[in-house]
């Protein structure tokens, strides 16, 4: 019954978005990725491009002189911030560092002004939304019971290197009875022991995605709320909670937070998306080691399962929108040399081969490209010994640790993080062939070393700061506006 | 340790410290052990694509409307006419009514063959035309699938050329191999059309030495004029069959009208080109011998002709390759007097 409403509230939203858009149109682009992925950033450099007319050589409108301006529009929700558009370049530009994690969902509205092919003036409303890359998480709990996730949720902490991060939850949850009376102390331990878990799972020596639910990672303004108090128990997937027990008061409270957090934000987020980019930050999972890139291509086939995604027809577009165009994006490309770029892609690919097909049956658009939003390095060969390496340039972040040095900061090194292999069923292996991660070995001994790098150093013009250097952002826009602005 | 992983180990250089040294240094190679030798940006470098050729298309086409109309109209009177015709040849007699009949079924037949060859030529010119326009386009945005296609369809556009056999089982044995949709382009060019350029600089070129030689010789400017128009015709035609194109009638008269189009749009180029020099020069010879100069002057005229032809039948632009110039055309034109005409 709730699910039949919300349908139709669903419907009715984009009724009324199509009437409004006949004669504004408009691109709702889902920036979609899990946490770290790099959605602020790619977000800023998105809307300084178009702002200030970036170096697009493949992004056509742009490169042929057809867009004539663009700006920043007054955002049409109310209740939602304004992404900070501003201060994000600033700490990218003059203190030359990356955004912190987004803690609250904001929002921008960009206008392009543009002659169409034919000659007529047009302006095409692009909006964009930016949220915490944990809640994205939240969306596959829209259709899993409490115990089906709670099953799946106890079962995966005993996995891999999770048995050891989840020791503490573990032990406790084998102290509770979900038949046992209500009990909110008992509530409470759990849900922090569980959030513990969850915590040192995201720590970047394990770089696991697949963490739900996103709100204990990154409360928002429900911190310490009921809704935020529970956790899985140990219960059989088809079983039914006894009256007053432990078990249904989770299972309530589980329920209110779907209600609560995760449908609303679906609705006003995701359900009425044109287009649809997926970063995804492939380097750290490979950087932690196999057991993470297992994680993360498990967490994005749960992901990429919540989206209307298929050919555009008349009446989808009123009733049920749907995405069809969709951009896998490995992100960070600029931590590898050009050269590993295709091997890149290649693993992305792999990581979403299941999602991709699906898609490319319905007819929507699938495509897959090494990106950087922000190019922070350069490019070099290192000889050493008739050896040569392909190298990246840059300033590694203080703090990060490689072969035995430790950066402050300042530094400029020459970094080769490890050949990907040419085959990228290599790094999906499990078995004694498999590479060394981080989470596995000590960073000497690691098979690649991906350090995170400081933003580049750009000279300002006296026009303001000239075009932030990317790497495919050109094709990325091309891709997801670019048919739109023929 | 054990190492199961086969590829190569991260590692790291401080560009501080003291056993690195950035740039080349040949010398110093031995004091410093490690060299990082930073390179030019390849992302963002704008790759050089010529312009492609495109007649903004407003609208409706009226024009084709037009002539659609009156074409049709043609036929209706002439499929009238020849009604009548059997209907008077009938009433004479049943012989020649027969026979009429004959006739005008076998014409009928031979029309239509010849209009599904013409549409034939007419469809090749235009998967040439969309060709080059997406061989530029995979040239800037690099896409490997595309780059695949436009490969794919060069390879079945040149199947009837038979010097290129070795050439198509090179670029064949490259299909499945990685590299990036512009660099795919490229080595296409390089494999496929190299051959095809040099066959297309000694068709042009021998055809700007004979109007040379025939202006200089003939005695009358009229006989000229139609020498030069007639080896123009002939020329676009032999390089269109020398890229694949093999068009009809129809399809040579759009081709003449494409390469027009071009020559005038692209006049401005002949300039840098080194026209002035050419122009002088002939003046020069001019001074020598009015019958010279004049003959000088048509052959370079032919030659950019040929030259216009050959952007517009190449299948690929020139990304790869050189773009012969006049002045190279020239000098084998010039060179031309002396030796023996190359058999093409």
């Amino acid at each position: 019954m709730g699910e039949l409403i919300e349908r139709i509230r669903l419907a009715a939203a984009a009724l009324a978005d199509f009437s409004s858009h006949l004669f504004d149109p408009t691109i709702r682009l889902g920036v979609t990725g899990l946490a770290n992925a790099g959605k602020t950033v790619f977000i800023t450099a998105l809307v300084h491009g178009l702002l200030r007319g970036g170096r697009f050589p493949v992004f056509e409108a742009m490169a042929t002189g057809r867009v004539a301006r663009a700006y920043l529009a007054p955002q049409p929700d109310y209740a939602v911030p304004r992404f900070d558009y501003e201060s994000h370049l600033d700490a990218l530009v003059d203190k030359r560092l990356w955004p912190a994690s987004t803690r609250q969902i904001s929002e921008l509205r960009l206008v392009i002004e543009y002659q169409s092919q034919r000659g007529h003036q047009r302006a095409l409303t692009l909006d964009i939304v930016d949220y915490p890359g944990e809640w994205l998480l939240d969306l596959p709990l829209l259709d899993k019971s409490y115990e089906a996730w709670a099953a799946e949720s106890v079962s995966l902490s005993r996995l891999g290197p999770r048995a050891g991060l989840a020791r503490d939850w573990n032990s406790y949850l084998a102290t509770l009875d979900p038949k046992g009376a209500e009990d909110e102390q008992a509530a409470l331990t759990a849900a922090k022991l569980f959030t513990a878990y969850l915590k040192a799972c995201r720590d970047k020596n394990y770089a696991m995605s697949l963490l739900p639910p996103g709100r204990f990672l990154m409360p928002g303004d429900l911190g310490n709320t009921p809704a935020l108090t529970f956790a899985p128990l140990d219960v059989a997937g088809d079983g039914i909670a006894p009256k007053g027990s432990l078990w249904a008061l989770m299972r309530r409270r589980y329920d209110a937070y779907r209600d609560i957090v995760v449908r609303p934000f679906f609705r006003d987020h995701f359900a009425r998306l044109d287009r649809q980019i997926v970063l995804v930050d492939t380097l750290a999972a490979i950087n932690a080691g196999p057991d993470a890139v297992l994680d993360l291509e498990r967490a994005l086939a749960q992901v990429l399962d919540c989206f209307q995604i298929g050919r555009k027809t008349i009446l989808s577009t009123m009733l049920r929108p749907r995405i069809d165009r969709i951009l896998l994006a490995a992100t960070k490309a600029d931590h590898l040399h050009h050269t590993s770029h295709d091997r890149l892609e290649a693993v992305l690919k792999r990581l979403t081969q299941e999602a991709t097909a699906k898609a490319e049956l319905a007819g929507a658009q699938v495509d897959v490209v090494a990106l950087a939003a922000v190019r922070a390095t350069r490019e070099a060969t290192v000889r050493r010994a008739r050896q040569e390496l392909p190298c990246i340039l840059g300033v590694p972040v203080a703090g990060e640790v490689l072969a035995g040095e430790t950066f402050d900061g300042e530094t400029e090194a020459a970094l080769f993080p490890g050949d990907l292999p040419d085959d990228p069923n290599e790094l999906f292996r499990s078995d004694a062939s498999a590479f060394q991660g981080i989470s596995t070995t000590s960073p000497q001994n690691a098979d690649f070393r991906f350090l995170r790098v400081r933003p580049p150093l750009l000279e300002a013009t006296e026009s303001g700061i000239s075009a932030l250097p990317h790497i495919r952002l050109d094709r990325a826009l091309q891709f997801l506006i670019g048919d739109r602005l023929q | 340790m054990n190492k199961t992983w086969p590829h190569r180990a991260p590692a790291v250089f401080r560009l501080d410290d003291g056993n690195v040294i950035v740039g080349l240094a040949e010398d110093a190679a031995a004091k410093y052990p490690v060299q990082v030798i930073p390179e030019p940006d390849t992302e963002t470098s704008v790759i050089a694509v010529d312009d492609p050729l495109q007649w903004p298309r407003r609208g409706f086409r009226w024009g084709a409307a037009f002539w659609g109309a009156v074409g049709g109209l043609i036929l209706l009177a002439a499929g009238l006419g020849m009604v009548r015709l059997i209907e008077d040849l009938f009433a004479r007699s049943r012989e020649f009514g027969f026979l009429g009949l004959a006739l005008a079924i076998l014409a009928a037949v031979a029309f239509s063959v010849i209009v599904i060859r013409e549409t034939m030529g007419l469809a090749r010119l235009a998967t040439i035309e969309k060709l080059n326009r997406r061989a530029s386009d995979t040239l800037l945005n690099d896409d490997r699938r595309e780059g695949l296609a436009v490969t794919r369809a060069l390879l079945a556009l040149t199947r009837r050329t038979p010097r290129l056999a070795r050439s198509r089982a090179i670029m064949e044995s490259h299909l499945g191999d990685i590299i990036d949709g512009a660099d795919m382009v490229r080595l296409a060019e390089r494999e496929l059309m190299t051959p095809l350029d040099q066959q297309a600089r000694r068709i042009v070129s021998a055809a700007a030495t004979r109007v040379s030689a025939f202006t200089a010789v003939s005695p009358r400017a009229a006989i000229d004029v139609l020498f030069v128009f007639g080896s123009a015709l002939v020329l676009v035609r032999r390089l269109s069959l020398l890229y694949g194109a093999r068009p009809g009638a129809l399809g040579l008269m759009r081709l003449m009208r494409l390469v027009v189009l071009h020559l005038a749009m692209t006049g401005g180029m002949a300039t840098s080109d080194g026209l002035i020099q050419q122009m002088l020069g002939h003046g020069i010879a001019g001074k020598l011998s009015a019958r010279l100069g004049e003959g000088l002057l048509n052959g370079f005229l032919t030659a950019r002709l040929g030259l216009a032809a050959i952007d517009v039948v190449r299948p690929l632009p020139f990304t790869a390759l050189p773009r012969p110039t006049l002045r190279n055309l020239m000098s084998d034109v010039l060179r031309g007097f002396g030796e023996k005409e190359e058999a093409p």
